[in-house]
């Protein structure tokens, strides 16, 4: 019987066969933490009365959540952290570098076949690059460094068939927004997605991101695409043509339309047209699934003819340092700054409420970010709608969501 | 006696444990926990509480603050129709008992109850009724019957509390 790419990498870890629904004690090939969960992390760490570290992988410190820090309390979690890693031979990006998920892609520190675990949920976005991610607790990760091993379950797979290529004004947003429309925000629980496009089908790196990274709002545990780039290691874990998945779902790329997630969750997707009309106070761009240079430029090409409509804010967040400085080179945050768009530097910001663009009670947001949760970006009155970068864009410009295929 | 705090579906870690608050203590997250849906639940949380959840309860976040503040609170045991897997797995890891119903429930918000975890049952006092759930499996419950994952860890390292 074939095997799922989760049931070969797993084999992998396991050194022997395993299949969907065993468990595994195993250590991953890469630990990355944050600045807002792992002081939770080194608290665990201290009750396990601070043992030398037995985990061989490597581990990779990254602060990004809280940065630059907004109050003394978020400083001290960094102080802290960089304490912790400078004692232990754990390597701490430079601060302001920018946001994990996409920095550790870009940087090579994420390559294809790996298997990587993180403090955070979004940790899911090494799918994109070829490797299966997945988050763990604060707790799990101080357990896992103090003993070498943590435990997982092999996930049941669902596959997802792409066929075609998508249409002007949709992007990787709007796959995954369609797919957790179909299957809801928890079809894919505890599942690894298996993404299988078909040979002419493209789908660059900064539209896997997208969809990669919003695969935990469907619940899953994992997901892995095929790499731009294939090494060995992702050949290992390549799915057999007899492979057993748990379900499968069949997506024609080239029928998927701009998309809006409503609030209170991913999974209230709507056609754009449907909900065209609603006005919006601000427009935040940027985050670990979408603060691309692919995003920057789609964002620029509505924003180099329209300016941001009077009493809009519209926050553009650069995801790493090195988009920043592309985007820099290209002219787009000139592009951005004459619009009147205020742009601020690589950080995860008000995408999760933290600081830089948090809302205000009643305020309506439109984001190219991952979760509208009630209370996500600020006050709990406040609501989010999700969208692609273009639709966000359009919307700063026209004070109200527009779909960009009628106005552009 | 204890008394239940019922919640429907989809209820996500934002809500348990807002965003906004996380780089702080423990005890100033408690106090902001279901703001956005129930304001007044932390002052009214009582120590031995449970909470009765619909399905896919904590979605979102790996935070694990999203259990921690609940049990700080007092809770003693969460059921749900369903979980989201990190939340899951980080109540166990914390110590907080946790559980998936069996069947159906008809328990409402501020009945009192009383409960055996062990034995997977609720018994609704107000109602007369019973509600079954079925405990964690597998390395979740070898976890869970050590005390959570730091005691079961400094067990593995040979170490012991
Ligand atoms: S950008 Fe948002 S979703 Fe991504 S890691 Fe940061 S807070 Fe989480």
């Amino acid at each position: 019987m074939g095997k799922t790419s989760i049931e070969k990498l797993f084999s992998r870890l396991a050194g022997h066969g395993v299949k969907a629904g065993d468990f595994i004690w195993a250590a991953p090939d890469l630990v990355y933490v944050h600045d807002v969960l792992g002081p939770m992390m080194l608290s665990s760490y201290k009750k396990l009365g601070n043992p030398k570290i037995n985990y061989t992988g490597k581990v990779i410190f990254v602060y990004d959540h809280i940065f630059p820090p907004k109050d003394s309390a978020s400083a001290n979690n960094i102080r802290n952290m960089l304490g912790f890693a400078s004692g232990n031979n754990i390597e701490s990006i430079p601060m302001g570098e920018g946001i994990e998920h996409t920095l550790l892609i870009e940087r090579g520190a994420i390559e294809p076949g790996m298997f990587v675990v993180g403090s955070d949920s979004h940790t899911v976005t090494a799918g994109a690059n070829g490797a299966f991610g997945a988050g763990l607790g604060s707790t799990d990760l101080a357990c896992l460094l103090a003993s070498g091993t943590t435990w997982f379950m092999v996930p049941e797979t669902m596959v997802i068939n792409m066929t075609g290529n998508l249409p002007r004004f949709s992007t990787g947003k709007d796959v995954i927004l369609n797919i957790i429309s179909k299957i809801g925000v928890d079809g894919a629980n505890y599942m690894s997605m298996e993404f299988h496009p078909s040979s002419d089908t493209r789908l660059q790196l900064d539209d896997r991101l997208a969809i990669a990274n919003m695969t935990v709002e469907a619940g899953a545990k994992t997901c892995i695409l095929p790499p731009d780039r294939r090494t060995d290691a992702y050949d290992s874990i390549i799915w057999d043509e007899d492979a057993v998945y748990r379900s499968s779902l069949d997506l024609n790329m080239s029928e998927i339309r701009p998309s809006v997630a409503v609030p209170y969750s991913p999974g209230n997707v709507k056609d754009v047209r449907d909900v065209a009309g609603t006005k919006v106070d601000q427009v935040y761009l940027g985050n670990c699934s979408n603060g691309t240079f692919s995003d920057l430029q789609q964002a620029a090409e509505v924003f180099r003819k329209n300016p941001v409509h009077e009493g809009v804010t519209a926050i553009i967040v650069p995801a790493t340092r090195k988009i920043y400085a592309r985007a820099l080179d290209a002219g787009l945050i000139k592009t951005f700054i004459d619009a009147g768009c205020t742009v601020s530097p690589p950080t995860c910001g008000a995408c999760a409420g933290l600081h830089m663009g948090v809302l205000a009670r009643d305020e309506v947001c439109i984001s190219n970010t991952n979760r509208n949760f009630r209370g996500r970006m600020g006050d709990p009155g406040s609501m989010v709608y999700l969208a692609n970068s273009y639709v966000a864009a359009a919307a700063a410009v026209e004070g109200k969501i527009v779909d960009p295929t009628e106005v552009f | 006696m204890p008394k239940a705090f019922v919640f429907g579906d989809d209820i996500d870690t934002d809500v348990i444990a807002p965003g906004g608050y996380l780089h702080l203590s423990i005890d100033q997250v408690k106090m902001h926990s279901m703001e956005a849906i129930f304001p007044d639940f932390p002052k009214m949380v009582e120590k031995g509480d449970i909470l009765v959840a619909g399905k896919n309860f904590g979605s979102g976040s790996s935070r694990e603050q999203a259990p921690v503040v609940l049990m700080e609170l007092g809770i003693s045991l969460v059921v749900a129709k369903g979980f989201a897997r990190l939340f899951f797995r980080n109540a166990v890891n914390v110590g907080l008992s946790i559980g998936t119903i069996i069947g159906s429930t008809d328990i409402a918000q501020g009945d009192l109850v009383s409960y055996d975890v062990a034995g997977g049952e609720i018994r609704n006092v107000s109602k007369g009724t019973v509600t079954r759930f079925s405990p964690p499996q597998g390395a979740l419950n070898d976890i869970l019957n050590e005390g959570g994952i730091v005691p079961y860890t400094l067990k593995k390292l040979g170490r012991s509390k």
